[in-house]
């Protein structure tokens, strides 16, 4: 049976390096690092399932292992599907309420001054960590009283005049939680003579849930989202690309759909665009929008998923575009958040170590803004650190004249 | 955006390149496909260790001239190999690294299966025997390990040691402090490797109050009154490495760190120091991702793309191709063919496959392959069906005419290369002001 099996975790050629830049296996001595709990335990499980290693449940899913791989053993995606396959999730309540980010956002927004208010009170959050094992140090995502999809629903004649559109993918946080981005991005590309269509519906890109156990609710997601893009661009010519905005989506859509959903994407993948690609392309095709000095001093911290997509390079040319912005690039470290993962009581005490060197860099700055990709990395240093964080887009919108 | 300068390869070479770049306020990018080779090197840098007839060389500088005309270090010349090692030493000063040479001369570092390698340059915790006499004043080596640490074996060091000159009457006393000794905590010791097991010495017995005495006595009753203490590189990740220092004062002894099996602390300092360097002099640096393409216009190279990016050309004046050789898959090889995978440069090779290496496995000295490489020219330009390409450069293990297995040159060159390349990119765009300019208004 061993030749149907994928044994591409055999490039491993066991030079310990994954497990060097591992953030966990550095805060957590319990996790025995990447290189075991990817490619060397895989050949025990495969002998034995027994072999089964409990550890794994520490790793975040930040796919520091992948970025160092001297080799491009996809290490952190042999541990999910590791986890996966020998019931290495507990998929408790909590994780359920956690990585189910559309289900709850809709039934939160509806309520959301009474959600907001509940969930920032003492005994609430005391509660939350005794009942639930939601660590009442972390502070939960408010959310907006107003979707961002029922926010454009008036904007859409107005986006329908472009000649040039796309189609974006907004992700939960954008619609449940703090609609600002996505209204940046619309002002950012109707400056830039593009106009912005939403898709007819849109799920979770289902990385909480691949990180909780989940997998056949992503896999559904990833199916629905993908059909609804296959639409969007067949039905309207002038629509060119699907864009997100949140680095972690933008991942998902693009990789992890067929690495670890084995979910098909080729014929699309290339038209899913993370938002600064997409406007890095634009304005090398000169394509810019006009815009105005920002006078201001920003620290930017790197996303581990944007990393991973190769996608630094494009927020650099969006943020170096804004005339008077300096951009101080902080050490490519993780944050240590990881989405659901810090706000678990037992991944607290991990999850702030692993950020730890993130907020003595910060603490030692004098800047007037973090920037920042991935709505997660933003919580993390806002709960952590005296400063504000900014999506890039953010900025740019600021700039636009 | 285009950039002045894009480097293909984040190890010795295109970050000591990278570094000059961004210090003389160049735009420089730095895209690399996971860890370099500086993970699994000693940390130590060899500058040439032996001749072309495998004989060690004493005075590495005054041998250059006698390197045949194809060689890296006769294209840059004695003069500029200085600069470009005095510059990498300031680097390493800066980052908190501290590396010592003996004036001109080769000194002899000590390797985990007890050899005597010659080398330039030294991290602070290894002791420098002379070359000449390498047991002089040695006549007790105690050789101690820590918390059973696997990828350290004092017998193997000692067996190589004692064959060495001058070591054959030396006594061996052979120790290893147990992980109860040192109130740590170990998880597995079959899993353990150099940096989680300083990452445990951190965290159990340097933390405590008297952490390093602990140690310090268990080293002293261990090594009695040995003339040197030889132990594993595990004590610190930090670039100061300050408790060798703590350690030696404390102990009073003649203590000799030696780099183990990757990953290595000494190799992964110099990688961090590095890459610390580059972040301050305001460089971008990409990690995971390959570059598999590059667009060419007759002599010039106009953009790259990569794996992750395929479908967005990376702009930039400049490129430097500093990739590494066989094991960094900088160069590649199939059943008939050497070859340059990212960008199709030409190498030097023969078509002939049983030429490639020799009857020796182990004898890295005799394989052509490690002698192979792109060819360049004396500016370290390399070609591509028949074309020169003039705004692409080649630095360190990626280049032709040198055989760093059976020279021990493999540091010197790739700083040497690194920064000669930097050199000629700075004076390029010194020289065409319009271009650059031109280059930062097309972002």
């Amino acid at each position: 049976m061993l030749n149907l099996l994928d044994t591409s975790f055999d490039h491993c050629i066991k030079c310990t390096v994954c497990t060097t830049r591992c953030p966990v296996a550095e805060a957590n001595p319990d996790y025995p690092g990447p290189k075991q709990a990817g490619p060397d335990g895989e050949r025990l499980r495969i002998k034995n399932p027994q072999l089964y290693d409990e550890a794994l449940k520490y790793c975040s899913n930040c796919k520091r292992c992948e970025i160092a791989c001297p080799s491009g053993v996809q290490v952190g995606t042999v541990i999910q599907l590791a986890k996966a396959k020998h019931g290495g999730f507990n998929k408790s309540p909590r994780d359920f309420i956690l990585s189910h980010t559309d289900l709850f956002g809709a039934l939160s927004s509806s309520a959301a001054p009474l959600v907001n208010m509940a969930t920032g009170l003492k005994p609430v959050k005391k509660l939350l960590d005794k009942v639930l094992g939601i660590d009442e140090r972390q502070t939960l995502p408010k959310y907006a009283q107003q979707t961002f999809r029922s926010w454009f629903r008036k904007e859409a004649a107005g986006q329908a005049q472009f000649e040039r559109k796309i189609a974006f993918f907004h992700g939960c946080f954008t619609n449940y939680n703090d609609p600002t981005v996505g209204k940046h991005l619309l002002a950012i590309l109707n400056a830039m003579n593009i106009g912005v269509t939403l898709l007819k519906k849109e799920r979770c890109c289902g990385i909480p849930l691949m990180a909780n156990g989940f997998f056949d609710r992503a896999r559904k997601n990833a199916q629905l989202n993908l059909s609804q893009f296959t639409d969007a661009l067949n039905d309207d010519s002038s629509i060119e690309c699907i864009i997100a905005s949140e680095s972690s989506c933008a991942m998902t859509l693009r990789d992890e759909y067929p690495e670890v959903l084995q979910v098909d994407n080729h014929a699309l993948k290339e038209r899913i665009l993370f938002a600064s690609a997409f406007i890095a392309r634009e304005l090398a095709n000169g394509n810019a929008p006009k815009m105005k000095p920002v006078n201001l001093r920003v620290a930017y911290h790197s996303p581990c998923h944007l990393i991973k997509q190769g996608g630094i390079i494009h927020t650099m040319a969006l943020l170096n575009s804004i005339p008077g912005l300096e951009v101080i690039m902080l050490d490519q470290k993780c944050c240590g958040l990881s989405g659901t993962y810090g706000f678990k009581k037992e991944n607290y005490q991990t999850s702030q170590r692993v950020g730890q060197a993130i907020f003595d860099q910060l603490a030692t700055m004098t800047v007037d803004y973090a920037v920042t990709d991935c709505e997660s990395c933003k919580m993390q240093i806002e709960m952590n650190t005296s400063h504000k964080v900014l999506h890039p887009l953010t900025l740019m919108a600021q700039s636009l004249a | 955006m285009k950039y002045d300068v894009m480097v293909i390869g984040g190890g010795l070479a295109g970050l000591t390149c990278a570094i000059r770049c961004a210090e003389a306020g160049l735009k420089s990018v730095v895209i690399s496909a996971g860890e370099s080779a500086l993970a699994f090197a000693s940390g130590a840098i060899d500058v040439l260790g032996f001749d072309q007839d495998s004989r060690p060389v004493e005075k590495p500088f005054a041998h250059i001239d006698q390197l045949p005309a194809e060689h890296p270090y006769r294209k840059l010349g004695t003069e500029a190999l200085h600069q470009s090692l005095d510059f990498f030493r300031a680097q390493m000063a800066a980052a908190g690294l501290h590396m010592h040479s003996h004036k001109q001369l080769n000194h002899g570092r000590l390797t985990a299966l007890g050899a005597i390698r010659p080398t330039w340059l030294s991290q602070k915790g290894t002791h420098a025997l002379p070359l000449a006499a390498p047991a002089e004043g040695i006549r007790r080596v105690a050789v101690v390990n820590l918390a059973g640490f696997r990828d350290f074996q004092p017998t193997l060091l000692a067996a190589g040691l004692s064959r060495q000159p001058g070591f054959a009457d030396v006594t061996f006393t052979l120790a290893d402090i147990k992980a109860e000794t040192l109130n740590i905590n170990t998880r597995n010791p079959c899993e353990l490797r150099a940096p989680e097991l300083a990452r445990t010495l951190r965290r159990d017995l340097f933390s405590q109050p008297n952490g390093l005495h602990i140690l310090s006595s268990a080293l002293q009753k261990a090594a009695h009154n040995a003339d040197l203490l030889v132990i594993p590189s595990v004590l610190s990740e930090e670039n100061d490495n300050d408790i060798i220092t703590q350690l030696a004062r404390l102990t009073g002894l003649n203590i000799c760190e030696v780099a183990t099996l990757p990953p290595s602390l000494p190799g992964m300092r110099i990688a961090a120091a590095l890459k610390q360097r580059f972040r301050q002099a305001g460089g971008l640096f990409l990690e995971g991702d390959q570059v598999i393409d590059g667009q060419f216009e007759q002599d010039r190279l106009l953009s790259i793309t990569t794996q992750l990016n395929p479908d967005m050309p990376l702009l930039a004046s400049h490129f430097v191709l500093a990739t590494g050789s066989f094991f960094s898959q900088g160069l590649a090889s199939d059943h008939y063919h050497l070859s340059e995978p990212a960008l199709g440069l030409t190498v030097s090779s023969t078509d002939n496959r049983e030429q490639w290496s020799g009857e020796r496995f182990l004898d890295g000295g005799q394989h052509r392959f490690s002698r192979a490489g792109v060819i360049t020219d004396p500016g370290l330009n390399p070609y591509r069906h028949g074309e020169k390409i003039h705004n692409l450069y080649c630095a360190g293990a990626v280049l032709d005419g040198f055989n760093p297995v059976q020279e021990a040159s493999a540091g010197g060159v790739a700083i040497g290369t690194g920064w000669f390349v930097a050199e000629r990119i700075i004076n390029a765009m010194a020289r065409a002001p319009e271009r650059h300019l031109q280059g930062q208004e097309v972002c």
